[in-house]
């Protein structure tokens, strides 16, 4: 958290509109972005991101700053697709957690990324839009909010496991459509 | 592409870099009107405080009409106290450890969750 977010925190908690103004403007792609994975729909996804931040104002005073505040607002977010979509939580619960060892995540920088076609990314980011919403509730956590493992389990209330083992399920399942795509090559 | 460690690196890469939604509209000005609306609750609420009228005027009423009663009435409404009692205060040395016994029993129970949540952390 930098030192200007604490600082319009501690504004908007004191009842400074403009900061927490500011701190909407900085944050509701990300949580928009959040909810629209989850509930696949922009208008819902809209919705969903107003309420996360009407709550957070009357929840702020509250805010210990013991998380980061955008860990905060992705708990609220997660929160309000639980009540959205009630299978969402079973579907993470039953997930299990056997995977338990640390997932080896390839450098940003590989090679392979010069071999990668237009239609293998394609590809890829069609079969990523089309994960179930608890793989694109963690996939997104993950990457585009960036936050590590412990913070997923901790703003989804699940144990560690669990994450691990969903996100390792995302990743087969987009294994497996390459898979397809370079069977669809081969026959052609 | 049948190399296993070049698959998880497009997959890697292609996480990474799934793009945002851009957002359809400003969502600001609707959430700052909608909490102009919404008031932050108080600390205090006016049901807090008239419930707390209400319990502080019942027991200065019984006060005052305790303070008030002839001594005769008074001495009566002790007796009938220890008469309704009497087994209680006649079995008062089970009692004791009785509660002595459940608080504890009470406050090992709240320390469960907090034992709970270092078990998993300590998983984790």
């Amino acid at each position: 958290m930098s030192a200007t977010e604490t600082t319009l925190i501690q504004r908007a908690q004191k009842g400074d509109q403009d900061a927490f103004a500011e701190l909407v403007t900085e944050h509701q792609r990300y949580v928009f972005n959040l909810a629209l994975r989850v509930v696949k729909d922009e208008n819902e996804a809209l919705d969903l991101a107003q309420e996360t931040f009407v709550r957070a104002w009357t929840a702020l005073p509250n805010f210990k700053g013991q998380s980061q505040f955008r860990t905060w607002l992705y708990r609220i977010v997660t929160n309000l697709c639980y009540n959205r979509l009630p299978n969402l939580r079973r579907s993470l619960n039953d997930l299990g957690d056997d995977v338990m060892e640390d997932i080896p995540e390839t450098n940003f920088d590989n090679p392979a990324r010069e071999f990668e076609s237009n239609e293998t990314k394609q590809h890829l980011q069609q079969a990523i839009s089309s994960l179930d919403s608890n793989y694109q509730l963690l996939i997104t956590l993950r990457y585009q909010n960036e936050l590590s493992y412990d913070e997923i389990a901790s703003t989804l209330n699940l144990p560690l496991g669990t994450v691990k083992t969903g996100i390792f399920r995302a990743k087969e399942q987009l294994r497996k459509s390459l898979a397809h795509l370079e069977e669809s090559w081969i026959t052609a | 592409m049948d190399n296993r460690l070049e698959q998880d690196a497009l997959i890697e890469d292609a996480l990474q870099n799934y793009p945002l939604a851009p957002m359809p509209r400003d969502i600001t000005a609707s959430v700052m009107a909608r909490i102009h609306v919404e008031k932050r609750p108080a600390l205090v609420t006016w049901n807090d405080v008239a419930i707390a009228l209400v319990i502080a005027t019942i027991i200065g009423a019984m006060f005052i009409a305790f303070q008030n009663l002839p001594p005769v009435a008074l001495a009566k409404l002790r007796i009938q106290g220890i008469l309704l009692y009497q087994d209680i205060l006649v079995n008062m040395r089970w009692l004791i450890p009785a509660v002595l016994f459940g608080a504890a029993a009470f406050f090992s129970a709240l320390a469960i969750p907090s034992l709970l949540k270092m078990t998993t952390d300590d998983r984790r």
